[in-house]
């Protein structure tokens, strides 16, 4: 029997959810840590290794960082200026910073933050996050975002 | 219509692309272009989305065949028999055998579709709450019995899923639960599906290949063609294999978040157990290429099967297009061909569309189509990052914190892979998290709270043994992998 009263019942289902999921990880660590003592080693062990060989922490959390950067930033500037700067760092931090590269990364940036804002900006009416340098054209009904 | 076929040819087109880069797969190709799909109808957005669909599983087989990498974990038996007859100075040969049999693999399954989704719409609409919350569960399980000596982390997985999605506002009595109070403002109707998933599946991938420190070494294959050509009777006395790998595909598409490798792995395997020389397969011959490529194409129909009729997806890119059916409004589940016709009917024309689209894009074309593989992923991602941004911040007309969601499911996913918990178990979880629920309540509520009322229908004890089957697969299934591990270690 479960007894269902309107006051409480947005608690009954995640309680039974939040019951299972520790009988579940309770199942998984008796069941790998028996799998680990018949291997002849401790019941619980650490994690062999969290990151893979030789990782590239660089791109790794400057990717985070970028990303961080990027959503704070929209708010503030606007959604293509934003864009053709963040695109053009992520460009740098993946594919480095002799000159021919940077002059790609610049392109890239330029190019595609421009084709992503007017295509779903303009032409497709899409809300893009606006700030500062975001223009609306008034008389002829657009915004660049 | 001119409109609707261009969506369908630039779907096509955009897929291959995806499917053909390593590492990028038709899940993200759909995410990705979901956003354009908010200023379209449903049916220009459905051609536009199966289009990327159908080309992303198709464009696959590219780099499997020419530099032995799958370009989708779909593509990974193809290596096996494609990649040996490419050393051979047979790789267009091993390519056109593929999309013609990945072309036929698709409309097998389509005919499949268009049979078996109405029959089980029609069974579908007798469920009544206590079937309805069944079936899910059934969903759940099913997700267990295939995750490959993972059982019980793909059933953590599923019900954490089904935790996270319970974040926010229960709409019967308008109460917030697991709600910090500073974000209720946001969280009201929980987390959105499109942020989560573009987190999960797209950005998640680009950390991963961040920490391998984005170092694509792609070998260029040299173009010499000496081997044998394509002929049409390389198919010949395929048509058992082909008939018969399709419809494991369609089979394991109707199952809930079961992949296309699975599909193709067991169409394999099966290939191999029925062939009258097992042993030359995976040295370069058709059978196998066969065997995997319309095995992985037969995904595509049935994954539409349940989610057309039942309203639960069947892979995780089929669940990207349960999001796009809910920005029309459209309920997708057993009243979906009653009450719209019209456009399943326009699915069906689609996916047959989109599979001649393919056929034809891929098949003629293959030479240029081939040098897609070399496309350097460092130049993508920083724009596929800025279309996931635009596609999360549209989701519920332009809010930054769904911009915020996408990167804590992007982090969150990264973390998965790292501790092996399955992303597309928590994704069926979390999509039908919300109706389990509301099942529950509403048959448990009827019932004056007796538990008992789970047991009381025929259709119900049907389903029932269908869950004590799919545990008990998954026990013994999980049972097998680990002794068949246990061996593979001590050798």
């Amino acid at each position: 029997m479960i007894n269902v009263v309107y006051s409480t019942e947005h608690w009954i289902v995640p309680r039974i959810v939040i019951c299972i999921l520790c009988i579940l990880l309770a199942a998984i660590i008796i069941t790998e840590g028996r799998a680990r003592v018949a291997k002849g080693e401790a019941f619980f062990s650490m994690p062999k290794k969290f990151f893979k060989d030789n990782p590239d922490f660089i791109k790794l959390f400057g990717t985070l960082v970028l990303f961080v950067g990027y959503i704070v930033t929209l708010d503030i500037i606007g959604f293509t200026l934003t864009s053709i700067i963040f695109v053009f760092l992520f460009n740098i931090l993946y594919a480095g910073t002799s000159p021919k590269s940077i002059g790609i990364s610049l392109l890239i940036a330029v190019v595609a933050s421009l084709i992503v804002s007017i295509a779903f900006g303009v032409f497709f009416k899409i809300t893009l996050p606006n700030g500062m340098f975001t223009i609306t054209f008034v008389n002829q009904g657009f915004t660049i975002y | 219509m001119i409109t609707n076929i261009l969506l369908a040819v630039l779907g096509v087109i955009a897929g291959i692309i995806f499917g053909a880069i390593p590492g990028m797969t038709a899940t993200m190709a759909v995410a990705v272009f979901l956003p354009m799909t908010y200023a379209y109808d449903l049916v220009p957005a459905l051609y536009l989305l199966l289009g990327l669909y159908i080309g992303g599983i198709s464009g696959g087989l590219v780099p499997a065949i020419l530099i032995n990498i799958p370009g989708t974990p779909s593509s990974i038996t193809t290596t096996f028999d494609g990649y040996p007859m490419a050393k051979r100075g047979e790789g267009e040969r091993a390519l056109k055998i593929g999309i013609l049999s990945s072309f036929i693999g698709g409309i097998i399954s389509l005919i499949a579709l268009a049979l078996f989704t109405p029959l089980l719409s029609a069974a579908a609409l007798k469920f009544s709450a206590v079937e309805k919350f069944l079936i899910i569960l059934f969903a759940l399980t099913v997700i267990a019995a295939l995750s490959n000596g993972q059982m019980l982390r793909g059933v953590f997985a599923g019900f954490f899923g089904v935790l996270v999605s319970l974040i926010g506002m229960f709409s019967v009595n308008n109460s917030y639960r697991m709600v910090p109070s500073a974000l209720k403002a946001y969280l009201s109707d929980g987390f959105q599906l499109l942020p989560v998933l573009i987190g999960l599946f797209a950005i998640s991938q680009i950390f991963e290949e961040a920490e391998e420190g984005m170092r694509f070494k792609i070998e260029k294959v040299d173009g010499n063609n000496e081997g044998t050509k394509f002929s049409l009777s390389d198919l010949k006395g395929q048509g058992v294999n082909l008939v018969r790998s399709s419809i494991i595909g369609t089979f394991m598409g109707v199952l809930p978040g079961v992949g296309g490798s699975a599909a193709s792995i067991l169409a394999y395997s099966q290939a191999k157990s029925w062939s009258k020389h097992p042993e030359l397969l995976g040295q370069g011959v058709p059978e196998g290429l066969v065997a995997s490529e319309s095995s992985n194409n037969g995904l595509t129909g049935g994954a539409m099967i349940p989610l057309l009729s039942l309203g639960i997806p069947g892979d995780s890119t089929t669940a990207i297009l349960i999001s796009a059916f809910m920005l029309q409004g459209i309920q997708v589940g057993p009243l979906f061909i009653t009450q719209n016709t019209e456009t399943w009917h326009q699915i069906l024309l689609a996916m047959l569309l989109c599979n001649i689209i393919m056929f034809l894009c891929m098949f003629y074309p293959i030479k240029w189509i081939s040098k897609i593989i070399y496309i350097p992923r460092q130049r993508l991602y920083p724009v596929i990052i800025m279309i996931c941004v635009v596609g999360a911040y549209a989701a519920k007309n332009g809010r930054m914190f769904d911009v915020w969601s996408l990167l804590i499911a992007g982090i969150v996913g990264y973390l998965f892979g790292k501790i092996r918990i399955p992303k597309t178990c928590f994704l069926i979880g979390f999509i039908l998290g919300k109706d389990l629920e509301n099942y529950f309540i509403q048959a448990v509520s009827a019932s004056k709270g007796s538990l008992l009322v789970f047991f009381s229908r025929p259709i119900g004890w049907v389903i029932w043994v269908l869950i004590i089957a799919s545990i008990v697969y998954a026990v013994m299934d999980d049972r097998k992998q680990k002794a068949r591990k246990k061996v593979e270690a001590a050798a």
